[in-house]
């Protein structure tokens, strides 16, 4: 099944078959994971959100546009999923203390990346519900300005303010950490 | 006159429609230039977030259930068709024994059927009886029991469905284990 390009199982996914769903999810699950870990900072609430996202992503699925990348189309699903949760949440949700690591490097250079992963991913948990959608959205999902604000549904100035607040925000947490 | 945070924001998310001017501007100006240096150091601390890993499979919800096979084997479906062959014989006996056993009850126009079937089963029987009787000339079977021929029969039956139904079940029940 490897073989098979995401339109191709799309369209067997839409004729009911499930196999071809789980390839689709087995293929995208690390991508739409990080970007709910990215959003709420919580591996558990993260798997259930991207589970979640998978589930909706497979009831809309005959709205997806075949001539798109089912990848951007998913993970932005998982970025409104996680909007409205923090949303729907109270501002006292416990974020996670585990750190990244990548065994491709040095012990000393590992504690390094996982330090400094660990305040960039604090700094963001900090950021209010908007601005975090707002930077996913621009630096992880590269989409413009204007797909952002078609997206998030709040007007092109509202986007832009949120965008440069959040990174002053981000710049005097992550350079307070230094 | 220095740039504003917006300019700089737009410019390096190329959103800007005054590049030129930006840059002509960065390359005159020392302060301009570092803060849009200490941006673009931010923009490099959110590209270097590494991915988390998953812990669960979120495409196992998506795995087709396991299923029997489509179609069981030849001698085994023979077991069962042979099981339910006797299953009807033996109600086919029954409900006349126990509708004589049971006078009380009201015996309904199929039970009046059966019993005549059974007259007819118990007939031929002795008959067959006898033929074989005939052929074992002075041989005396004063040690074979006395029981009606209609509960011998229905023991018979009995015993026969039951080893059906025990070998087809069992046989059935390790097929779905597997």
């Amino acid at each position: 099944m490897n073989a098979l390009t995401d339109r191709d199982l799309i369209l067997r996914a839409r004729r009911g078959e499930v196999e071809p769903y789980g390839e689709l999810v087995a293929r995208h699950q690390t991508s739409v994971f990080n970007v709910c870990y990215r959003i709420l900072h919580n591996r558990a609430d993260a798997e259930d959100l991207a589970q979640e996202t998978f589930i909706r992503a497979l009831d809309r699925l005959h709205t997806f546009d075949l001539e798109r990348e089912f990848s951007p189309w998913v993970r932005r699903v998982a970025a409104n999923l996680c909007l409205n949760y923090l949303e729907a949440q109270k501002p006292s949700a416990e974020l996670d203390e585990d750190r990244d690591e990548d065994k491709t490097q040095s012990p000393a250079e590992q504690v390094e990346v996982k330090e400094r992963s660990a305040q960039i991913r604090m700094a963001l948990a900090s950021l209010p519900p908007q601005y975090r959608i707002v930077v996913e959205l621009r630096h992880y999902q590269e989409l413009s300005y204007d797909e952002i604000a078609v997206e998030m549904n709040i007007p092109l100035s509202d986007v832009k303010s949120h965008l440069f607040r959040a990174r002053k925000l981000l710049a005097e947490k992550l350079h307070a950490s230094d | 006159m220095h740039l504003t945070d917006n300019q700089l924001n737009e410019y390096l998310d190329n959103e800007s429609a005054q590049r030129a001017e930006i840059e002509t501007h960065l390359d005159s100006c020392a302060e301009c230039a570092a803060r849009l240096l200490a941006l673009q150091t931010l923009f490099a601390d959110l590209d270097s977030l590494p991915e988390a890993p998953l812990s669960k499979n979120l495409a196992a919800r998506f795995a087709p259930r396991p299923s029997l096979p489509a179609q069981l084997p030849r001698w085994l479906t023979l077991t069962a068709v042979l099981q339910a062959a006797g299953a009807l014989i033996a109600l086919m006996i029954a409900v006349p024994f126990f509708s004589l056993m049971l006078p009380q009850v009201e015996t309904p126009p199929f039970a009046i059927w059966l019993i005549e079937v059974q007259a007819l089963w118990t007939s031929s029987l002795d008959a067959l009886s006898n033929l074989a009787l005939s052929f074992v000339e002075g041989y005396q079977f004063t040690n074979l029991p006395t029981y009606p021929v209609e509960l011998s029969t229905l023991f018979i039956a009995l015993a026969v469905v039951s080893i059906f139904w025990v070998f087809g079940n069992g046989l059935l029940l390790r097929n779905q284990t597997k």
